[in-house]
């Protein structure tokens, strides 16, 4: 059983297109959320699919018309997808304000992409205060202005439906990285599949499969121990990375990848006013790099959670020119050495083929935890 | 009991077989790495030297950048983890190991009782590698065993500021245009390395006993900038380039005996 859900998972990572045209074919209207953090909850309400677009593993050609070498090959890769008509079909994108990489994706999309309407998420730095929450429901009302152009339709009560549905699967993929963490022989490119196809598929519907996974595994004896880490990091999902992962015995026992477990750390609160529910969700958002705390709680969670969960090391798997992630790693490294926390880094970009150097880091990193 | 080390860089290969994990028996080293047929002829040169044949040896771990292509080992091990044995092999109160190879610079720390705790490495760039030295003499037209008879006479060294291999060649043809003298110039290149190096080294965290290994251990140019740029002795062995290979051949005796 647990073997069958994994592989319908890996079919749904690896194809979000056919995933895309499916929903297409059933008369709905799909938007296309970038990352880091979207009000998906709100595009949910108003009728539309969200869909996560944060790029491919791809050759980037079209997006050097726009952006210089020096921008993330995440972002790069979404322009070069939407130049390209990979996304064509999609009503619109919400790309928020969340780094000043993000910042240029929607500018330029604006004239790149000329079929696909950008639509801003403006978040506010300073998202906790009364006047930051304010900001980010002006944000969302702009959200919910351009959605309803495109023929959606807000109500309270579907907001909060919607916002239902989000708080059940953030807790279907606690549980399950809760669950992953005692079970060995689910590997990291397995665990990979299950987090990615989150981003092509209506939510209750994965959460429904995500719930039978979690059965499951719970009837099922976990598999010989590996070596525990903690990955952190924007994206892991590149194959290369989590072979390499699986072909030296790591076992994830923890990640904090802000397109994994940083997205279901937070609930919406309960709440009569939907929308400003949502805001109180952000502004209780934090351990990201993206989200400004001028106190860096998410050092202190890496270390504290790698310890909890018994993690041996911690792999920082840093996306090639992503400045927020690049300011907090000295601190992360710091951190984990007072803990007596080995730590590795290792770089990683969409338009990587070879990761030779990539496994000679790993490989010795294992050897450090082992010997 | 022989074990064999099979190191397959970028650039060379070396080899060695390990008497009881205790010393070097012998040790070959071929011009030409990964996808070569460096270590062919390296490992002809041992068989040659030590009069053994692959029936002698009880295992063998192959290391370096070609260990996953080559077949014929019995495992491979990362040749980082092989430096900081091989290092502590030939010194026994080894902390750091600053390796450069032709392709690419690690440094490799090591606890008090020898265990590897951290490591750094520069990757997808030349500078401060082998491969930059390599270059630069070429621009210069001279042996790159030359440099530490050149860089001795030198009075005030040559700044070279490019941090990028290719921007540095236009630099030092330029500082040529403009008469820099030949010794300032190649003690700017060996500092230039020797600075990048460094940073590296620092973000590892520099502990002595220093040692310097990989091909470019051997020219003293470099390795006395190093010394002034770090502020610490760097040991030398002439068995520096074989590192790794020995490394190598003592992870399979210590497979093997524990
Ligand atoms: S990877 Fe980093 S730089 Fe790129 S969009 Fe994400 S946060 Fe911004």
């Amino acid at each position: 059983m647990v073997n069958e859900l994994l592989k319908e998972f890996h079919e749904i990572a690896a194809s979000p297109k056919a995933q895309m045209d499916r929903y297409l074919a059933e008369g709905r209207k799909v938007v296309l959320t970038a990352p880091v953090y979207t009000p998906e909850e709100l595009i949910h309400s108003m009728g539309f699919v969200p869909f996560g677009a944060w790029g491919a593993d791809t050759e980037l050609k079209r997006a050097k018309e726009y952006c210089p070498a020096f921008l993330c090959s995440i972002v790069q890769s979404i322009l070069e997808l939407g130049m390209t008509d990979v996304y064509k079909g999609a009503s619109a994108i919400v790309i928020p304000s969340l780094c000043d990489t993000l910042k240029t994706l929607g500018e330029n999309w604006k004239y790149a992409v000329k079929d696909i309407p950008f639509i801003p998420m403006t978040y506010p730095q300073n998202r906790k205060p009364e006047f930051g929450m304010n900001f980010t429901i002006a944000g969302y009302e702009r959200v919910k202005a351009d959605l309803e152009k495109l023929g959606g339709t807000f109500s309270n009560e579907a907001l909060a439906h919607s916002n239902e549905i989000y708080n059940r699967h953030n807790k279907a993929m606690r549980d399950l990285d809760e669950v992953l963490a005692r079970h060995p022989e689910v590997g990291a490119a397995a665990r990979s599949d299950v987090f990615k196809s989150a981003w092509f598929m209506d939510k209750a519907e994965h959460t429904e499969l995500v719930e039978k996974l979690i059965d499951a595994l719970k009837n099922q004896e976990a598999g010989e121990a590996k070596l525990p880490v903690l990955v952190s990091g924007i994206l892991t999902d590149a194959p290369g990375l989590n072979e390499i992962l699986d072909d030296l015995g790591m076992h994830i026992v923890a990640d904090d990848v802000a397109a994994q477990s940083r997205q279901y750390r937070t609930d919406v609160p309960a709440g009569d006013d939907a929308l400003k529910a949502l805001a109180q969700k952000f502004s209780g958002m934090d351990n990201c790099s993206v989200l400004y705390n001028q106190e860096k709680p998410r050092i202190k969670w890496i270390a504290d959670t790698a310890k909890a969960r018994g993690a041996k090391g911690v792999i920082v798997v840093m996306t090639k020119f992503c400045d927020p992630e690049e300011f907090d790693y000295p601190l992360i490294k710091k951190a984990c050495d007072a803990a007596d926390i080995p730590v590795a880094i290792v770089e990683v970009d969409r338009q990587m083929e070879h990761y030779e150097q990539v496994r000679t880091n790993l490989e010795t990193f294992r050897d450090i935890l082992m010997m | 009991m022989y074990t064999l080390g099979i190191d397959i860089g970028s650039t060379t290969s070396k080899c060695v077989i390990l008497k009881d994990g205790e010393y070097v028996y012998a040790k070959g080293l071929a011009v030409g790495g990964l996808g070569t047929q460096g270590p062919e002829i390296a490992l002809n040169t041992i068989w040659n030297e030590s009069g053994l044949t692959k029936s002698d040896i009880a295992r063998t771990i192959v290391t370096g950048y070609g260990r996953n292509r080559f077949e014929g080992g019995d495992g491979e091990v990362s040749e980082l983890t092989c430096h900081a044995l091989g290092g502590r092999f030939v010194f026994e109160d080894l902390r750091t190991v600053i390796d450069i190879g032709g392709q690419d610079a690690k440094v490799i720390t090591l606890s008090e009782s020898g265990k590897m705790s951290n490591f750094v490495m520069n990757d997808k760039c030349a500078a401060g590698t082998g491969r930059f030295l390599d270059v630069m003499a070429g621009i210069l037209c001279v042996d790159i065993n030359d440099f530490e008879k050149y860089a001795e006479k030198s009075k005030s060294p040559a700044s070279i500021s490019s941090t990028c291999t290719v921007f540095a060649e236009s630099e030092v043809i330029s500082q040529l245009a403009n008469g820099v003298e030949m010794p300032d110039l190649i003690a700017g290149i060996c500092d230039s390395v020797a600075t990048r190096v460094a940073s590296l080294a620092r973000r590892a965290g520099v502990r002595e006993t220093v040692c310097m290994s990989g091909g470019v251990a051997r020219n003293g140019a470099v390795r006395k900038a190093m010394e002034k740029e770090l502020g610490v002795r760097i040991e030398f062995d002439p068995l520096a380039q074989y590192f790794g290979a020995i490394g190598a051949a003592l992870y399979a005796h210590r497979q093997l005996t524990r």
